[in-house]
């Protein structure tokens, strides 16, 4: 069984989380290194992904300057999401071919929802699927999104689970142009947010289990600095 | 001939997908297997490797439009070529499942991927986005060479698994079945052809050896696809600069284990006080770049460099730090690093990392170095023997710290360990110097706490 690294980056910029994905796609593509995923926490940010409609952006080009929020147009699949502090975000950067899912990209997407839904229900909470959106619930109110590319059939982009993040700041938008159901945090569902750490163990937990492959927690002389 | 790009197969519930982006204009040239189309399905956006090189001849769908997997979205066409009449580059748009007029006619070359089948693009290699017909006898997809070696073997072609583009059987294909029968296994799929042509040698004989296979020649390209594109300046200059140094130097690499259990715990108690503080990701490269150069003071030699008649021992340091780019590696280098703090250097290497990625290096940053450092950690490396940037006489390579079981006292425990490489010119540079200086890294770097507090 082929291990997959697991980097945490801890916060860094989103441009740049966003160029090393692009040459980690590139460096797994040519087989220059193996699978892994990168966990990673941004400032606020808004990101627009293929399927962004002009009007899921609520608050006025005025107020994100001012708040110094940018709008990234990225290549994932989706609206348009929100990222900042109090979020895990996942990228994981793996060769579709060598995962249970092969080249089935809608299995992936399923597979990526239910290693959040195992690693939500290690704190009692039941995650739950929406079709035919993507990403994962608990009740009516969506506590991860999903958007994923495909480049050389190796994944980038990713997932972002809200553990603590300022739930005010996705009035900015429509969370991925689904207007009719709320977004949560695991403190508000869970009285109190658990800690970082443990959520990143937790998932990779979570994805060992889901892919039937190791998930080693990784640190490197920090590839987006060296 | 012109080939078709096709919706591949992307999921056993996908059947249709969304035209997002068009990565490149009619006319354009395409490289084969470049990112050509977008195709957007759910949450997730695909892009569709070229299935051939040429140029984009037509655009058959246009972005926002939504296509049935097997479709046609739009032609690539080899040089020289025009969209011809009546050939599959013209043929309607395919529904799902149905196939689409491929028209192998007798002039296609056989390194040319033709036909168009939805479904078939599963297995493909590379996932390129066109979808060809399965293995088969088909003249037309196999080339005369194999087709030689083939006969001269008396194997029946079909019953040979293609791996090249849409199951081509290749060169590769042959000699491999051969050799797979000489094993014995691949008796089973090939007696039948054996028992008909009643040609092949007889059970009792020893296998004749294969003949050796000639190395790959640039000039008679065999069956297999290949793309060709110029050498960059950068890459020619990186060339150089590796031959050189390969040719001159006597490289030699010695590596030891180096516990980094305690760096990692620091690191990790300072490095949310260092982001807040100072705007600094700390990483581990300004401690190691530190207790380089306090190795380097103790062996001098490794900070040298020669000519033919004498030995330059350098009294400044400036260390190199090998930095990836998509266009090829660089390596600038932070000056005077032995007078810098920890947290001096963390900001230069940040910044000689953004510069880099920002194409703002100036030439000052690249010149003057005297000791390199590479993180083939990176990626994930575990160990390697990196070549040494001449003039320079060393280089360290430091890669993937991991927790890894190790002895302490009689029992095993997990602690995080790091592979640390030099490389040194063993013309200048003698065994004991260098695993010395090697030993002196790995001191210092297990018991960062013994020098931080006297580092400038």
């Amino acid at each position: 069984m082929t291990p997959i690294a697991a980097y945490d980056l801890g916060r860094v910029p989103y441009r740049e989380a966003l160029g090393l994905q692009r040459r980690a796609v590139l460096a797994r593509s040519r087989g220059e290194c193996g699978d892994a995923i990168y966990f990673a926490e941004h400032e606020p940010v808004l990101t627009a992904g293929r399927g962004a409609r002009p009007d899921s952006v609520k608050a006025s080009a005025q107020e994100l300057a001012r708040r110094g929020v940018e709008v990234v147009s990225i290549e994932r699949g989706g609206d348009v999401t929100y990222h900042g502090p109090g979020q895990v975000v996942g990228y994981p950067i793996v060769s579709l071919p060598d995962l249970p899912s092969g080249r089935d990209l809608h299995r992936y997407l399923r597979d990526l929802e239910e290693a959040l839904i195992l690693a939500l229900g290690g704190w009692g909470l039941s995650g739950v699927r929406r079709p035919p959106y993507t990403g994962v619930w608990v009740g009516d109110a969506k506590v991860a999104a999903i958007g994923v590319a495909v480049r050389h059939w190796v994944a980038f982009h990713g997932f972002a689970l809200n553990v603590d993040p300022d739930l005010s700041h996705f009035g900015w938008i429509h969370p991925c142009g689904i207007r009719d159901l709320g977004v949560a945090s695991m403190r508000t569902l869970l009285g109190q947010a658990p800690v970082r750490e443990e959520v990143i163990a937790r998932l990779r937990d979570s994805f060992a289990t889901i892919w039937g492959r190791p998930v080693i927690e990784s640190l490197s002389p920090e590839p987006a600095h060296v | 001939m012109p080939v078709t790009i096709v919706v591949p197969q992307l999921g056993e519930s996908v059947v249709e997908g969304t035209i997002g982006k068009w990565l490149k204009k009619v006319g354009e040239p395409i490289a084969k297997d470049e990112p050509i189309v977008e195709i957007i399905t759910d949450k997730i956006n695909i892009e569709l490797p070229a299935p051939a090189a040429g140029t984009l001849g037509r655009i058959t769908l246009a972005e926002g439009v939504v296509a049935q997997v097997g479709q046609e979205l739009g032609v690539i066409l080899a040089a020289g070529e025009s969209l011809p009449g009546g050939s599959a580059a013209q043929a309607p748009p395919a529904a799902a499942g149905t196939r689409a007029p491929s028209g192998p006619g007798p002039a296609a070359s056989p390194r040319e991927p033709v036909g168009v089948g939805a479904g078939a693009a599963v297995g493909a290699s590379a996932g390129a986005a066109v979808a060809t017909a399965p293995p088969s006898t088909d003249g037309q997809r196999i080339s005369p060479a194999v087709r030689k070696l083939a006969k001269e073997h008396d194997l029946d072609l079909s019953l040979i698994s293609g791996s090249g583009m849409g199951g081509r059987v290749t060169r590769e294909d042959v000699l491999g079945h051969l050799e797979a029968l000489r094993l014995g296994t691949a008796a089973r799929a090939q007696a039948p052809v054996a028992q008909a042509a009643g040609a092949l040698r007889p059970p009792a004989a020893a296998p004749a050896p294969l003949k050796p296979i000639p190395a790959p020649s640039f000039a008679a390209p065999g069956a297999r696809e290949e793309t060709v594109q110029p050498l960059t300046n950068i890459r020619k200059k990186i060339a150089e600069n590796m031959v050189r140094s390969r040719h001159t130097v006597a490289h030699c690499s010695t590596w030891d284990e180096v516990d980094m259990t305690e760096l990692v715990e620091l690191r990790a108690r300072m490095k949310e006080t260092v982001k807040a503080t100072y705007g600094v990701s700390l990483t581990y490269m300004p401690f190691i770049m530190k207790a380089v150069t306090r190795a380097l003071k103790e062996f001098p030699v490794l900070n040298a460099s020669m000519t033919d008649t004498e030995v330059h021992y350098k009294k400044y340091y400036n260390i190199g730090v090998a930095v990836h780019r998509d266009q090829g590696l660089i390596v600038p280098n932070v000056k005077d690093a032995d007078r810098k703090s920890i947290l001096q250097l963390a900001k230069e290497i940040e910044d000689l990392g953004n510069r880099t990625r920002a194409e703002k290096l100036t030439l000052d940053d690249i010149q003057g170095g005297t000791f390199t450092i590479t993180n083939a950690g990176m990626f994930g490396a575990t160990a390697s023997t990196p070549i040494i940037s001449y003039p320079e006489v060393a280089i360290l390579g430091v890669h993937l710290i991991q927790e890894r079981p190790v002895v302490r006292d009689h029992r095993i425990v997990i602690r995080w360990m790091m592979t640390l490489v030099v490389s040194f010119d063993h013309r200048l540079v003698d065994g004991t110097p260098a695993v010395q200086f090697l030993h002196r890294v790995k001191e210092l770097l297990e018991s960062p706490e013994s020098w931080l507090l006297d580092s400038i």
